[in-house]
């Protein structure tokens, strides 16, 4: 007589067995992706600083870096790429962010039998374990413990410049600012504010609730900013003057110390330490 | 109508303690007599300013929607209806994509002001017909562009991959932070104006909403009435879409909120719902800026949040819409 | 103003019209409206009435033809001149419209400069409506919605009413008020009316009629005369009798043709 018990056992058996296989077979199958989309602008990079741009056959439109990146196939937005411009590429492997691109959309294209990986790197300290797993997926995993390396290297020499900060009197106060009118600025759970907590200085919009928040104009004269970011974008020192100009006795604009910075921090790949290594020089600039 | 007086003066008095209120208070108190010079600072470069701002938009939002509502005999019609509001989004995006900055700060309120005219006049020219503007055809003129427009604008954010643009049009979406004193003159002039010329013409909108017949033989040009009032909805529409991009509610509301608390007559209409306007629009912003410091909530929201429910309060209680 | 009733002080001649893109609705009409008179304006639906009265306030423009108020080109007047001189009542009156009694009454007074002879209480008075001085409009019966406007018209104070239909939607009692009123004012302030209207019973009671049809006038004159019934049959189709009272006064009935 067959109870649940047996049953649910057997099943489990069978499942486990499944899986046994599934596992057996990816692993055993030495053969690599061959074509590749990547629908964030941060995977674009990491695969072609992992060298295989060659294998990229689409990206989505936002992927702009690389200059190469541009020539590639578009498979639409971030939020809305084109399932049948994925699809008509033949790619062996989708790679998504956990950031940006929706779930429901790397479910689809897993209907399709079509592999994906979905990148589930937030923060910079999980950076070179995120570029070791693309790595791992397209079978780059020499390159990508290489670069993976030299980003942990250059975080521990980073914290060391935060610990000789820290030894400093008073902890400095920052606001990077993402655009100035409406003052949208980089609030906690960004990259940006991660930035600012490696170089070990206070990020005055930490606080909020919202990730890019706008931010109060008040606030910002209250809280004294000693340093201000402004990311670099189409015309912005134009833009920003006006702000500027409110804001012309807060510290950081009294003192001159006012910078404009790449945007290297908007994006969690191969550049976003150059990003915080800019900053890094700025604060410890005298 | 001394009652009306009456009532008129309580609204001023509502709106001077709000006024100063929204000046005094926010993520934190200031005492204006024992303030230090950072919180000197920020009580006369951004919160004054800001105040005057929202109420001079608040004005302008109410009172064109009580003229609009009049001169298109639709309870339903608000500032943004004809399209002006899409017009001027456009022509800022238009403009901040070609990389435009001639007017430095002040290319997107330029952009958008050059725009809402724009729209208006050409929602005029399709409401125009036989010599005159038609109602029915100003709404239809004004729905049709609103909706090309804002497609145009949607595609423009699809397909641009520029950063900026996004950001920028968050400004056109409702935002008084940037409000500084540079913007007041030019806001003043037009808002002023603007109230001025409907409060002139309200005895005529009375006659319009009766009806253009009616109109007629009261003594009125129908026409000529409601091209002058429609003018000064643009320029009210246009001043106040500059100064702070679009903040919903307010022109569909207020008017009907003080056709409750003043009535109809348009000649204590438009002034109330001014007045109306700039107490909503700057308690809303008092509230966007304090309730979660240092973040700003956009004061479109709080407008809709703390009017909806009390409009629709009157709209159970009492005869609102007149129906 | 000097007696200009042999002239008229409201004529029409030559009009020529037609709505847009028709053939001729109204065509060579023209008519002449004496100070003091009181006429009836008749003719089946469609048959160019509410046209005229347009015309004849001037909401309407003619092609051709000219209409002159008091000698004077009706278009050469300023609006608001013209609106001491003339007041013209629609026929439909809108229900949505948001104002109070009173409110609306007032506006009567919209073409002066200073305060006239007439209050709006006064106006309300004579309309039956000084009771529902403050409600609304649109809370109103059909024919207390019809009084308040025919109110606002009286507050107007002008010399010529051109009435479109005055007397729909009111009961039997405030048609005859209303005709009395108008009469008395006639009396009173030397009023001049022009009135369309569908109950040739109540025509039968005015000094002078003008029967319509299609655009053009079949008659004009007195009741007894124009409302016969060769022109009744003619201006609507229908077989109708006139009756008369032992006293001498004409009705009309047309009971038999339902049966």
């Amino acid at each position: 007589m067959l109870n649940i018990y047996t049953i649910r056992k057997q099943a489990a058996l069978i499942l486990s067995i499944c899986g046994a296989i599934l596992l057996f077979s990816t692993l055993s199958s030495a053969e690599v992706p061959r074509r590749l989309i990547s629908l964030a602008p941060n995977i674009t990079e990491i695969l072609f600083a992992l060298g295989v741009q060659d294998r990229v056959v689409g990206v989505s439109s936002f992927c702009d870096f690389p200059e190469e990146a541009k020539r590639k196939p578009k498979v639409g937005g971030m939020s809305n790429p084109s399932i049948e411009a994925v699809i008509s590429l033949r790619p062996d492997l989708v790679l998504f962010s956990i950031d940006g691109n929706p779930k429901e959309f790397e479910e689809r294209v897993r209907g399709m039998h079509i592999k994906t990986f979905t990148l589930r790197t937030k923060q910079i300290a999980e950076l070179p374990e995120g570029i070791r797993q693309i790595g791992a997926a397209v079978g780059a995993r020499q390159r990508a413990e290489e670069l993976a390396l030299d980003i942990e290297r250059k975080i521990s020499s980073l914290e060391q410049g935060r610990r000789a900060r820290h030894a400093l009197a008073k902890r400095q106060k920052v606001l990077f600012i993402i655009w100035p009118d409406p003052l949208i600025v980089a609030g906690p759970r960004s990259i940006t504010d991660d930035a600012l907590r490696l170089l070990g200085v206070e990020n005055i919009a930490g606080d909020t609730v919202s990730t890019y928040p706008k931010y109060s104009i008040e606030e910002i004269l209250r809280r004294a900013p000693d340093i201000i970011f402004i990311g670099k974008g189409n015309g912005m020192d134009r833009v920003s003057d006006s702000l500027l100009g409110r804001l012309k006795n807060v510290p950081a604009v009294r003192n001159g110390k006012v910078f404009y910075v790449s945007d290297y921090l908007y994006r969690l790949g191969p550049r976003t330490i150059k990003g915080v290594e800019e900053l890094a020089g700025h604060l410890d600039a005298r | 109508m001394k009652n009306i007086t009456l009532r008129i003066g309580i609204v001023l008095v509502l709106l001077a303690v709000v006024f100063l209120a929204s000046v005094v208070a926010g993520p934190r108190m200031i005492n204006p007599f024992t303030a230090d010079p950072i919180s000197r600072e920020i009580l006369f470069s951004i919160r004054a300013p800001r105040s005057i701002v929202a109420l001079l938009m608040g004005m302008a939002l109410g009172a064109s929607g009580a003229v609009l509502q009049g001169i298109l005999r639709n309870p339903l019609a608000d500032p943004y209806i004809l399209g002006i509001s899409s017009g001027a989004s456009l022509s800022a995006a238009l403009g901040i994509l070609g990389g435009l900055s001639i007017f430095g700060s002040f290319t997107i309120p330029v952009f958008a002001f050059i725009g809402a005219l724009f729209t208006g006049g050409i929602v005029g020219v399709m409401g125009w017909k036989r010599g005159g503007i038609w109602p029915e055809r100003l709404l239809l003129a004004g729905v049709g562009l609103s909706f090309l427009f804002s497609s145009l604008l949607m595609l423009m954010m699809t397909i641009s991959s520029d950063e900026g643009l996004r950001k920028a049009m968050l400004w056109i979406f409702g935002d008084l932070s940037m409000s500084d004193w540079s913007r007041i003159p030019y806001g003043l002039f037009f808002i002023a104006g603007g109230i001025a010329l409907s409060a002139m013409r309200a005895r005529a909108l009375n006659a319009l909403i009766l009806g253009d017949e009616f109109a007629y033989s009261l003594g009125f040009s129908p026409h000529r009435e409601r091209g002058m009032l429609f003018v000064s909805v643009g320029l009210l529409t246009a001043a106040s879409v500059s100064l702070g991009g679009m903040i919903g509610f307010i022109g569909l509301l207020v008017p009907h909120m003080m056709r409750f608390f003043i009535g109809s007559d348009s000649r204590g209409l438009i002034l109330s719902s001014a007045l109306g306007g700039g107490i909503l629009l700057c308690l809303a912003d008092l509230i966007s800026r304090t309730i979660m410091p240092p973040m700003e909530l956009p004061a479109g929201i709080i407008t809709a949040i703390i009017g909806s429910p009390y409009f629709l309060y009157l709209l159970r209680k009492k005869n609102v819409l007149g129906v | 103003m000097s007696s200009a009733s042999d002239t008229g002080i409201l004529e029409l001649s030559g009009i020529r019209f037609s709505y847009s893109g028709g053939s001729a609705f109204v065509d060579n009409l023209g008519f002449r409206i004496g100070e003091g008179e009181f006429i009836g304006l008749l003719g089946a639906n469609g048959s160019g009435k509410s046209t005229i009265l347009k015309i004849a306030a001037g909401i309407l423009t003619p092609s051709a033809g000219e209409v002159s108020l008091w000698n004077k080109p009706l278009h050469a007047y300023n609006n608001k001149d013209r609106a001491k001189l003339l007041c013209y009542l629609p026929q439909s009156l809108d229900m949505t419209i948001p104002f109070t009694v009173s409110e609306l009454v007032g506006m009567g007074l919209y073409p002066y400069d200073i305060a006239p002879e007439m209050s709006v209480d006064d106006a309300l008075d004579l309309v039956g409506l000084r009771d529902k001085a403050q409600s609304r409009i649109s809370d109103l019966s059909g024919g207390e919605r019809r009084r308040a406007f025919v109110a606002m018209t009286l507050i107007q104070g002008a010399g010529i009413f051109l009435l479109d239909e005055p007397l729909a939607n009111l009961d039997i009692r405030y048609q005859i008020e209303l005709v009395k009123l108008l009469r008395d004012l006639r009396t009173a302030r030397k009023i001049t009316v022009v009135m369309a209207l569908h109950d040739i019973n109540i025509a039968l009671q005015f000094e002078k009629v003008i029967l319509i049809k299609k655009g053009t006038i079949i008659g004009q004159g007195r009741p007894e005369d124009i409302l016969t019934e060769e022109n009744i049959s003619e201006a609507f189709g229908v077989q109708v009798k006139i009756m008369r009272h032992p006293d001498g006064k004409a009705y009309i009935s047309y009971a038999e043709n339902f049966s």
